[in-house]
């Protein structure tokens, strides 16, 4: 009896452990795969070019949306905080450094997951469960070389440019924010936001844009590929796809303070 | 010029337990069964989409289990395959759908015109007026159109080997007698070996040279239409009678 209520939780641990393999392996071989496509010169320009306007250009006015409130509201909070005990000037770096370490790339990540992820999966899984990946493998081409590399490529190269429009206006926004709420003028706000600048924050936000703009087509395809069951399962897959992408870039994210912040 | 050798595929059971069967050049083979007894399963085989657990598929002469993706992409151009919804690109026009049959290299080299040209001969051979469906999206042409357009892009290569999934499936008796006559008419001009996997095998007899039952996983039955007909295995005798319920439960 007490053997049989230990095996259980195990078993289920070990299928837990067998299950998060057979991703880790999945996602490796997809990686490994559109990198060697890539280095081999074997992807369309022009596909990545499609879908560098479709993960960045049609995803601007919702990220600079998004990082203008997101600036707004930290200069409003940090304001109401400060007033009476921090000199206000200081507002100028919480905005900046707040924005380009943290708000710019991981609202725009959040952003993309939704906009740009979720759609990736959807289209992959209909693909699959209506026989067109099936049919394409069959004509002799390359599913990975034709949907899934152009998307990670594109996803690369288009993200940090969209993290830095959104660090950009996510601090105009504050500084805006901060000159009407706060009455504190664009000199001063610039004289906080230079006070504490590294150079390294820039690139630290853009070097997280680039990690999120590869992990999140990477790990849509992933799951659209390994979509079954019909328009049910197409829906499963998305929304298993959206948790996914989400709690990976959370960890992915919580992981680059230790590793480059110190 | 098609061989399976002992092939075995399980997926949460048992699929296919051991089948063995070659097809000749030329030939047409119908392959028959009850649903879920893995025909759709072993038609993907043939070209690798699934990977049987054991076994291997010959075509051409070259094997299709463990071949490198290079090998695996010559052997598919020498095959064209017919799905079973016509699995057609719902993003793409009925031009750009067929004009995917072609080989990448044969596709990128082709001036404009004599792609066209090659493309509405495809869709004429399978009985479709060109200039009225070229434009058209998977999605406004009806059922039976669309088979036809999964056939022209199947064929547009010029295919040594057709593998068609259950190609009448959804389509009413007039359509699916049109269906049948093309399978017949295609594997005539193209001299091709043919795979078709079907239930509806009394619409099937009069255009293939053999008949294969698959039952529970292993060909429990091969051979020409007469000997189908005469035939007296209580399943083949099912299948004519139309009864396969109450064989199934004898069987089992």
């Amino acid at each position: 009896m007490g053997a049989e209520a230990l095996a259980r939780p195990l078993a289920a641990v070990g299928r837990t452990a067998e299950a998060v393999a057979e991703h880790a392996g999945q996602i490796a071989g997809l990686l490994g795969r559109s990198l060697a496509l890539l280095l081999r010169g074997r992807l369309s320009a022009r596909e990545v070019l499609r879908q560098i306007d479709v993960i960045g250009v049609q995803s601007l006015p919702i990220v600079l949306v998004t990082a203008s409130l997101a600036g707004v509201v930290t200069s409003q909070q940090g304001g109401y905080q400060f007033t009476g005990s921090v000199p206000l000037y200081v507002l100028g770096s919480v905005v900046t450094s707040s924005v380009v370490l943290e708000l710019g790339p991981i609202l725009t990540a959040i952003v993309l997951i939704g906009r740009v992820g979720a759609r990736i999966t959807a289209e992959l899984g209909t693909m699959r469960v209506s026989e067109q990946l099936d049919a394409l493998a069959s004509l002799g081409r390359d599913p990975v070389r034709a949907l899934v590399a152009p998307r990670i490529v594109a996803g690369v190269l288009a993200v940090p440019l969209l993290v830095g429009l959104a660090d950009l206006t996510g601090i105009l926004a504050g500084m805006w924010a901060a000159r009407h709420t706060l009455g504190l003028g664009p000199e001063s706000f610039l004289y906080g936001a230079r006070l504490f600048w590294h150079n390294w924050d820039l690139f630290y936000s853009l070097l997280k844009g680039t990690v999120f703009g590869g992990l999140i087509p990477l790990l849509a395809a992933h799951m659209g590929l390994r979509t079954r069951g019909g328009a049910e399962g197409v829906g499963r897959a998305t929304t298993a796809a959206v948790v996914l992408m989400t709690l990976t870039v959370l960890v992915v994210d919580a992981l680059f303070p230790p590793l480059l912040l110190n | 010029m098609i061989r399976y050798d002992n092939v075995y595929k399980a997926f949460d059971a048992p699929v296919l337990l051991g089948v063995t069967l070659a097809v000749e050049p030329g030939e047409t083979v119908a392959v028959v069964g009850h649903s879920g007894t893995g025909k759709s399963v072993l038609l993907k085989t043939t070209i690798g989409l699934i990977a049987p657990d054991f076994g291997q598929v010959w075509v051409g002469g070259e094997p299709v289990v463990g071949a490198s993706r290079r090998a695996l992409a010559r052997i598919r151009r020498r095959v064209g395959y017919v799905f079973q919804n016509a699995a057609l690109f719902d993003s793409l026009t009925v031009f750009e759908n067929v004009a995917h049959g072609l080989p990448e290299e044969e596709l990128r080299r082709l001036p404009r015109r004599e792609l066209v040209r090659r493309v509405a001969e495809a869709l004429e051979h399978v009985n479709l007026e060109p200039r009225q469906v070229l434009r058209k999206l998977p999605a406004e042409l009806s059922g039976g159109m669309r088979k036809r357009v999964g056939l022209a892009r199947a064929i547009v290569g010029r295919p040594q080997v057709l593998l068609y999934d259950e190609p009448v499936t959804g389509l009413d008796p007039v359509n699916a007698d049109v269906v049948h006559g093309l399978i017949a008419q295609l594997a005539r001009d193209l001299r091709a070996t043919s795979v078709l996997v079907t239930h509806d095998v009394e619409g099937a007899l009069p255009i293939v040279d053999r008949v294969a039952l698959l039952d529970r996983g292993r060909i429990r039955f091969v051979g020409t239409p007469d000997e189908w007909r005469r035939s007296d295995d209580p399943l083949v005798r099912a299948f004519q009678e139309r009864r396969l319920g109450r064989a199934l439960q004898r069987a089992s």
